[in-house]
Order: C-alpha cells, then sequence, then structure tokens
C-alpha cells in the first residue's frame, strides 16, 4: 500500500441532486448535491437519522436513488469493472458472520474479487487484528469489528475510501490512530470519505466537511471557511452596560450575558481594547474565542432544525 | 465466475453448519439401510436399489443447506459485502445456484459411499449381491445424485424468497416433510401429487413403479420427475433473484 492505482476517470466522488424516498414516503436523503476531491478527507456530517448512511449507500449502489445520481470517477460504482480494486467500503460494524474468523472474513472476500490471501494478512496488520485473525467473530469487540470492517476496505488497495462512522466504538486511542491513518491514506492521493454524527471526531483530520441534516445539505466547504466570521470576545467590566452603549454606537454586535459580562461577534480585540480605552472603561477582561465547529455544527443543525423543512412531505 | 463459486464454497466452508448438516445426511442415510436390512424387507436386487435410490430423502437435509447459504448472508449482514465486490447480482446468484449443486453433488457422493459401505457386505450375507450388470443399481445412484444437486438449488430459491431464515427454514422443512404427504390422503388432489416436490423426487428415484407403492397415484416418467424437479429449482431462484435485483440493501 505505497502508491494509489487508478481509478479510469479520477477518483472523485460525485453526488448530484440525489433524492431517497423510503416506503412510507420517508425522505431520507433529499436533493443532495456534494462532491469530495481525491487527495482529502472529507467529513460527512450529520445527526443521527439525517440521511448519511443512506446516501453512502447510494454512492456504493447499494440502495436505488428515487432521483437523482451518485458516482465515483465519472460511473457509478456498479458500473466499475473492478469495484474493490477501485473503492473500498465499510459500512455496518455488524456485517460478519459470526462463526466466521476475521481471517476467512476477509479471505472470502479476497477469493471473490480474485485476491490472494496474502492481502488478509497484509490488511489484518495494518488495522492492528493480526492476534485476533483466526478468532471468531462472535467474540469482537465493537471496535475489533471497526477494525475488521476497515481491513475489508483497504483489501483491494482502493482509490476511494468511503466508510460510514468508522470512529464508533474505538477507544480513544484507536481513534487517534484513526485520524494519522486517514491523513496518510489522503496524503497518497487517495478519496477519503468519512461519515460520523460527532463533529469532533473528524475535526482535527478533514479537510473539507459535508453537512447534512434531514436529508438536506446544511453546508459544504473546508473548516476554515465554515468558522470564519464565527469567533467571539468576551469582556468583563464594572462598567459593562455603559461599553455596550458605546460598542453599539460604532455598530459592534454586542450581546449582554450577565450584568458585568459582554459577548462580542465579528470584531478583532485590539479594537474593543482601543475603543475602551478611548471611551475610560475599566476592563478586567478581554479575550478572543475560537469558535470550534462543534458550535458551528449544533448552530447549523439547531438552525435547520427550527427552520420550516418537511422531512415527511413531499414536494 | 469461478472465482465467485470458490468464494461461494469458502462461506460454506469456513463455518460449521456444513459440517452438522453432512452428519445429519450421514445418519439418515445409514439408517435407510439399516432399518430395512435388519428387519429383513430386503429380498430381492429390486429391493436392494431402492433402498440405495432412498438416500435421496436426505433432499431435506441439503434443502435446508441451500435456504441458509442466502439467508444467513441476510441475517448477518454479509450480502452487503458480497454485493459490493459482485455488483452484478445476476453473477452472484448464478455462482450460488452452482456451488450449491455441487455441494448437493457432494453430499450425494457421501451419503451413497456411506450407504453402499453399509449396505453391500450386508447384502452379500444375504446372498444378494448387487450385480453391475442390472440397470438398477446405476439409476438409484445417479437419482440420489441428481436430487440432491437440485434441492441445493431449491433451498436457495426458497431463502431468496422469504429472506428470513427461520421462516423459510420452518415452513420449507414443514411442507417438505409433511404437507405435501398429507396431498396424497385426500382424494382428487391426491393427483397433483407428483408435481410437488416429493412426487417428482419419488418419480425419479422409485425403482418399482407400480402405482400401488403411491395410494393409486400414477408417477411421472423419470424425465418428467426431473423436469418438474428443475421448475421447482429454477422457478424461485429466478423469483428471487430478479425479485432482490432492484432491492435495496440496508
Ligand atoms: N430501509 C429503510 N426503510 C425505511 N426508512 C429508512 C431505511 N433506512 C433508513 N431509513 C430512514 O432514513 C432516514 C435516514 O437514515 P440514515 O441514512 O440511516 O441516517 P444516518 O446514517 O445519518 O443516521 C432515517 O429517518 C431512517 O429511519
Ligand atoms: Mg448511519
Amino acid at each position: 500500500m505505497t502508491s494509489a492505482p487508478g481509478l479510469a476517470a479520477g477518483g472523485r466522488i460525485s453526488v448530484d441532486r440525489l433524492t431517497k424516498v423510503f416506503s412510507r414516503r420517508i425522505r431520507a436523503v433529499d436533493d443532495l448535491t456534494f462532491s469530495v476531491e481525491p487527495g482529502s478527507v472529507t467529513g460527512f456530517l450529520g445527526p443521527n437519522g439525517a440521511g448519511k448512511t443512506t446516501t453512502l449507500r447510494c454512492i456504493l449502489g447499494l440502495v436505488h436513488p428515487t432521483s437523482g445520481r451518485a458516482t465515483i470517477g465519472g460511473v457509478e460504482y456498479r458500473a466499475i469493472p473492478d469495484p474493490l480494486r477501485a473503492v473500498g467500503a465499510a459500512l455496518e460494524s455488524s456485517g460478519f458472520h459470526p462463526a466466521r474468523t476475521g481471517r476467512n472474513h476477509l479471505r472470502v472476500v479476497c477469493r471473490a474479487a480474485g485476491l490472494p490471501d496474502r492481502r488478509a494478512d497484509e490488511v489484518l496488520s495494518v488495522v492492528g487484528l493480526t492476534d485476533a485473525a483466526r478468532r471468531k467473530v462472535r467474540g469482537y469487540s465493537l471496535g475489533m469489528r471497526q477494525r475488521l470492517a476497515l481491513a475489508t476496505a483497504l483489501l483491494g488497495d482502493p482509490r476511494v475510501l468511503v466508510l460510514d462512522e468508522p470512529a464508533n466504538g474505538l477507544d480513544p486511542d484507536g481513534i487517534r490512530w484513526l485520524r494519522g491513518f486517514f491523513r496518510y491514506l489522503a496524503d497518497q492521493g487517495r478519496t477519503v470519505l468519512i461519515s460520523s454524527h460527532q463533529l469532533g471526531e473528524v475535526q482535527e483530520t478533514a479537510d473539507r466537511v459535508v453537512i447534512l441534516h434531514r436529508g438536506r445539505l446544511v453546508r459544504a466547504g473546508s473548516i476554515s471557511e465554515l468558522t470564519a466570521g464565527t469567533d467571539t470576545v468576551t469582556v468583563r467590566s464594572p462598567q459593562a452596560a455603559a461599553f455596550a452603549s458605546a460598542l453599539t454606537a460604532q455598530r459592534v454586535q454586542v450581546q449582554q450575558v450577565d450584568p458585568g459580562t459582554l459577548v462580542l461577534r465579528g470584531v478583532p480585540t485590539d479594537r474593543v481594547g482601543h475603543l475602551a480605552f478611548v471611551h475610560g472603561i475599566e476592563l478586567h477582561e478581554l479575550s478572543r474565542r475560537r469558535a470550534d465547529l462543534e458550535d458551528l455544527f449544533f448552530a447549523l443543525t439547531e438552525q435547520a432544525a427550527t427552520a420550516p423543512v418537511q422531512a415527511g412531505a413531499p414536494r | 465466475m469461478i472465482n465467485l463459486v470458490r468464494a461461494e464454497f469458502l462461506k460454506v466452508r469456513t463455518t460449521q453448519v456444513w459440517f452438522w448438516l453432512l452428519l445429519a445426511a450421514l445418519a439418515l442415510s445409514a439408517l435407510l439401510v439399516i432399518a430395512p436390512l435388519a428387519s429383513g424387507d430386503i429380498s430381492t436386487e429390486r429391493d436392494a436399489a431402492q433402498m440405495f435410490a432412498n438416500a435421496s430423502t436426505a433432499y431435506i437435509i441439503v434443502f435446508v443447506l441451500g435456504v441458509l447459504g442466502v439467508t444467513t448472508e441476510f441475517r448477518y449482514q454479509t450480502i452487503t459485502a458480497s454485493v459490493l465486490t459482485t455488483p452484478s447480482r445476476w453473477a452472484l446468484v448464478t455462482a450460488k445456484m452452482i456451488a450449491f449443486a455441487l455441494l448437493g453433488v457432494a453430499y450425494a457422493a457421501a451419503c451413497v459411499i456411506l450407504q453402499l459401505a453399509i449396505g453391500l457386505p450386508w447384502l452379500a450375507t444375504k446372498h444378494l449381491g448387487v450385480s453391475p450388470a442390472s440397470p438398477d443399481m446405476p439409476r438409484a445412484l445417479l437419482a440420489v445424485f441428481a436430487i440432491l444437486a437440485l434441492f441445493g438449488i431449491v433451498g436457495l430459491g426458497v431463502g431468496a424468497l422469504l429472506r428470513n431464515q427461520i421462516v423459510a427454514v420452518v415452513l420449507g422443512v414443514l411442507f417438505l416433510a409433511a404437507l405435501q404427504n398429507i396431498v396424497l390422503a385426500i382424494p382428487v388432489v391426491r393427483y397433483a401429487w407428483p408435481y410437488l416436490p416429493g412426487g417428482s423426487t419419488a418419480s425419479i428415484s422409485a425403482i418399482d413403479r407400480s402405482t400401488d407403492n403411491f395410494g393409486g397415484v400414477h408417477l411421472l416418467p423419470v424425465w418428467g420427475g426431473v423436469g418438474v424437479l428443475l421448475l421447482w429449482a429454477f422457478v424461485p431462484a429466478v423469483i428471487g433473484a430478479v425479485y432482490s435485483m432492484n432491492r435495496d440493501i440496508t
């Protein structure tokens, strides 16, 4: 696993106006459009039930979209001639026969894909499961199943990786290892798409995030793009009320959170300090807080939740 | 396709169900030789050939193997990995059909060998050597192979149609072991019996084809039995395949 093999038309994942309505009019994915570029880690985020798994299953040809299309390297998954060598996927931690050993699970996939058994041993060592390889999956922990699912995805040394909640059930060490591993894969030019319902898991690794809520795209972009303009400045002062009116006069966005504390948006700390000096205001604290994606995620999904989106209703 | 068939064999080999089912098939085959020989029911060469042909009763066990071959994939969601590796669902279904027909042949071989190992020496003590020149013996053994091969596919088809493991196994076994034979006891309706799996199987494996063995119901000719059993094998499998072809795997 040193070089990313070529996929005919590149490893770009493209989701185009994808909609999936399950029976009883459950609109799981709703007119979703986004793309994932090769050489990057993209986090696919959304609370539980947002439609992440359904979208990934559409990309992999397991679920038929109601309308719209999902392609990898310009073609639909089922049209890829030797799919395992092009795309690796890990979808469910439960997709194993409990009475089969981890190694045998991988050997079955190798056999069907025409890969040598040697690949099974290689990927087992990559994910650190060599010692448990000959044990039945029944005895695996959730974390070990996740590693086995990841190993399955890596079998064909694919250029594109699609992983559904790969960090679920991993301990903090495992998550740290996973982050490094994703980075390593992307640096080799591979396309890595990972879904998660917890931002913290992808925040430090993902170059880009795609945020989904109730089947709809909320935001997509790089983390710096999405957090721009959301930093806040906290000011504590015995003259908070007076300072608030002075700042408002300067068109600074002010929020008084308690009698002695103000939270300001969209203004650098040096300007706040200057204004305090000019107005003769005594300051006890002047600090900047970087909004992390967690707040943003929360804010965005809250916003979408309160917006008049009728997830269940056909348009 | 060869890779896919080999993958299906490996799926079966790497869990333990095949072993217990084989044990059950062998026990049944042994019983079907030991019981008539011990009770002295076998008095002619023709009786002996029929006794060996009755190993085909293990079709119920091969049927269960086939049902499990499909339903465990849904139960444990290994179907996801299978379809990701082989997006063409026709290819997957074809590979399964070839693999389970061959597994039926392997089970048949094991059952036949065990029966001959027990039966031939025993028959010799009764001075009932089975002459190789008699056409009954090859026909009896061929019937066992054909029936078990086809029932591997019958099981796959029923599994693909019903999907639920418990439902498919219980309903299938109940029908094959009990319900279809009740038909023989109902007037008029019983003439349909040769077209049921049990009746078409009997049509293939019956050495003595006199109607009084089957309560006055005429068996189909051997080729007719094979034809009907082929329908039982392929119609559910093809319907199951078409039906699952465009279904979402979630
Ligand atoms: N097979 C299915 N049939 C009906 N509804 C489904 C099916 N699969 C998922 N859903 C529904 O689609 C929505 C999105 O689910 P999912 O894609 O699993 O979300 P996520 O992976 O983001 O948690 C949920 O409301 C879920 O109940
Ligand atoms: Mg999910």
